[in-house]
């Protein structure tokens, strides 16, 4: 056995991502670049390391490749550690049954061996598809003191919207007393965030007994939670009141991206106490040329810029040729704007061209999005919703 | 692919002509080009080049250069086969602890020298940015049977009324004479600090020079050698112009030199990443009342006012109503509305306040030193 650890973090990162389309067709979710330098599990990753918890498992499944070459050895969030550090969990055989993770509970029922070196006392559970900053230590301490067997992070979403979230009611303490999925009539607004603590011996049960369970889906929001529920066990709230968006749809992947050029942000990334880590690609400093118009906007290293450039975010290694008009518009590392192309609200993937005066999006309208390693030809036009490449 | 080639980096230049930008630190720790120390270019150099084992040897002032370099991870110089070793001075009973000069360090390193099992050693002195593919140059070396090769440059920038060491060379690239601090430089070829040539052989010319009671490494040692014939030593020309950062105005022109489309692909070759220590900073933000334009900005700066053929480092935050033109601002400064300058090189951790006036030349740029409010 190794070092006791108090927590050790799993992260769910093997779901397909199917509502982002193009984006996460060669690429899993939690690897999508957001913020110009940043790579979605950058967030949860960051979170672990600046509130000390130093065992991060990274559950994989759907398109690991470009995930596990950018965790690497975890030195980014210095977590390449002798006594703890990342580790790419995917899917395995065991001789007579391996078998892909059947649901996020599974996954975790898969993994139960990994956790157990370390003898822990608690698991948080993270999603890896949320941007936000959230000091975990501080709901693990909540956790603790509650003598909770699970305590799930909540926030208040506007009463609206509560029909597209897990709803978790609770009691005048706290205490969860129902889960609902996406309730047509809710009762409360407490949505919960996908991000769970729970102590090990009692999760470890449960996830015995739903993997034994054939009805079961094996999912923590369906199976899991409910049981521990019915079971009596003390399920905690845990209200969360900072940034935090989900960005497992294009839509919401742009309005977070569009969050950082609000003045103020509502999520402060220039925070020296809490830093986003993210894999170092030795850039050197941005350009802005004689002709660059660069306004709101935010604009990483290593990118180039002589064109009009209007509310955009726009990563490493961008080139915007003079001539070129921005707005609105997401663009990920490494793609190139040739002169006299015009993007209104779009989301441009990693490493594609935008030939001369093509046309992307409209202003306003729905957001086209260009995969990555795509060519749009010059003068070409691709409609507002539309989405094309490879 | 292992290479047969160990790097040596020398800090020990003597700065006072960079004024207030070397009190605290040593050349080699100078940032430069926006985001970087100089020493960052000379271990990529190193290291684009496949060289794995690399020292560095350090003299007074040393601070700010282990900071930059921690433990040489970035630079993925923190294997077991290989590494970063740092030489710090110490005193033994046939040197004190400060360096006279190169020669004086190398035999004072010795040990390192001895301890690598690389066959050639290249040697960087750290008062020149320049960008150097060292498997060419030990082609070069190798293709010519040469004992020592120099790396030098024909660039005029370089050259100086009495600094600089000057290389006479033949059609076939012999050097067959070196001028050390002329007053007026007769040889074309300037030296830029940094030779290669077999380690067994620098081991030995080290030990005979100074048993010899040498002081100097070109002045006395090379000079002598070429006088005597025994070693070939060959002239290597740099592919691109390199800069001699000896002076304020040069450091300054060197910085300002990354603003030409030319000089940015010489510096940054994407296939030879310039790595350096990370801040993890958020990309810069221009705000809707921003104007800038030909400058290089880092990542973690908030840009409100005006910027123009300027490089402003990490973290900088430049108020609305601001003019900066022609200046070099180091990281985390802060310029307060209103406030303008011109040609000015200000420090780390300046902070100019509201409405405040600077202007100099770019011949004569002002230097702020650090952690200063003006």
């Amino acid at each position: 056995m190794l070092q006791k650890k108090q927590c050790v973090a799993m992260l769910l990162a093997g779901g397909q991502g199917s509502r982002l389309g193009i984006l996460t067709r060669h690429t899993a979710k939690p690897a999508i670049p957001f913020g110009g330098k940043y790579r979605i599990i950058d967030f949860p990753v960051s979170n672990c390391t600046n509130s000390g918890i130093d065992v991060v498992g990274v559950l994989t499944q759907y398109r690991p490749l470009e995930l596990n070459a950018y965790i690497g050895s975890g030195t980014p969030w210095d977590l390449d550690k002798n006594t703890g550090g990342i580790f790419v969990l995917p899917p395995y055989s065991t001789g007579k049954d391996g078998e892909w993770y059947k649901g996020t509970a599974n996954s975790i029922y898969q993994n139960m061996a990994f956790i157990e070196q370390y003898n822990p006392d608690y698991v948080l559970v993270l999603s890896g598809d949320h941007i936000y900053k959230m000091d975990y230590s501080e709901m693990l301490a909540y956790h603790i003191e509650q003598e909770a067997t699970a305590t799930i992070a909540v926030r208040q979403v506007p009463w609206e919207e509560t029909h597209r979230f897990g709803i978790m009611n609770t009691d005048e303490n706290g205490v969860i007393t129902e889960f609902e999925e996406k309730p047509a009539n809710a009762k409360s607004n407490n949505a919960s965030m996908g991000v769970y603590v729970f102590t090990w011996e009692k999760l470890r049960s449960h996830l015995i007994a739903d993997e034994n369970d054939p009805n079961s889906n094996n999912d923590f929001g369906r199976n899991i939670i409910p049981n521990m529920l019915s079971q009596n066990e003390k399920l905690v709230a845990y209200t969360f009141d900072g940034y935090w968006m989900d960005v497992g749809t294009i839509d919401s992947l742009w309005e977070a991206n569009m969050d950082l050029l609000k003045d103020p942000p509502p999520i402060n990334l220039h925070d020296r106490k809490w830093r986003i880590y993210a894999r170092n690609v030795g850039r050197p400093p941005g350009y802005l040329g004689e002709k660059a118009e660069v306004s709101n906007s935010l604009v990483a290293e290593g990118s180039d810029v002589n064109g009009i450039v209007e509310n955009s975010v726009l990563s490493g290694g961008v080139i915007v040729e003079e001539g070129a008009k921005i707005y609105d518009s997401v663009l990920m590392p490494g793609a190139i704007v040739r002169s006299g192309a015009v993007l209104n609200k779009a989301i441009i993937g990693e490493n594609s061209v935008i030939e001369a005066d093509a046309v992307i999006g409209e202003k306003d309208a729905e957001i086209a999005v260009i995969g990555n390693n795509t060519v749009i030809p010059q003068g070409h036009k691709v409609a507002p919703g539309a989405q094309e490449g490879k | 692919m292992k290479k047969n080639l160990a790097g040596l980096i020398y800090t020990g230049e003597k700065t006072d002509r960079l004024r207030e930008l070397t009190v605290m630190r040593s050349v080699a720790a100078l940032p430069v080009l926006g985001r970087y120390r100089l020493i960052d270019f000379l271990l990529s150099n190193m290291v684009n080049s496949g060289i794995k084992n690399i020292g560095i040897i350090l003299q007074s002032n040393y601070q700010s250069l282990l900071d930059q370099i921690g433990s040489g991870r970035e630079w993925d110089l923190h294997g077991k086969r290989s590494g970063m070793t740092l030489l710090p001075p110490f005193a033994t009973t046939d040197s004190s602890n400060s360096y006279t000069g190169l020669l004086d360090a190398l035999k004072s390193n010795m040990n390192f020298l001895r301890r690598n099992e690389e066959r050639y050693m290249a040697v960087s002195e750290s008062s020149f940015l320049y960008s150097l593919y060292y498997e060419d140059m030990l082609k070069f070396h190798l293709d010519n049977n040469s004992d020592i090769t120099l790396a030098y440059t024909k660039d005029r920038d370089v050259r100086r009324h009495g600094t600089g060491r000057y290389l006479d060379l033949d059609d076939a690239g012999v050097v067959n004479n070196i001028e050390v601090d002329p007053s007026l430089p007769r040889y074309g070829n300037t030296y830029i600090g940094v030779f290669l040539m077999r380690r067994e052989l620098l081991i030995d010319m080290v030990d005979r020079a100074t048993s010899q009671g040498l002081h100097h490494f070109t002045r006395e040692m090379l000079v002598k050698s070429l006088a005597r014939g025994y070693t070939k030593i060959m002239g290597y020309e740099l592919a691109s112009k390199p800069f001699y950062i000896d002076t304020v105005g040069a450091y300054y022109n060197a910085n300002m030199a990354a603003l030409e489309p030319e000089m940015r692909k010489s510096f940054f070759n994407p296939e030879r990443p310039v790595w350096t220590k990370l801040r993890d900073e958020m990309p810069t933000h221009y705000s809707s009342d921003s104007k800038v334009s030909n400058s290089l900005v880092a990542d973690g700066c908030i840009i409100e006012g005006e910027v123009e053929d300027s490089i402003i480092f990490r973290g900088v935050t430049v108020r609305k109503g601001a003019k900066i033109k022609g200046c070099i601002v180091m990281q985390d400064s802060i310029i307060a509305r209103g406030a303008q300058i011109e040609n000015c090189i200000l420090d780390k951790q300046i902070t100019v306040r509201e409405n405040a006036k600077l202007s100099a030349t770019p011949s004569y740029p002002f230097v702020i030193p650090k952690n200063l409010t003006i």
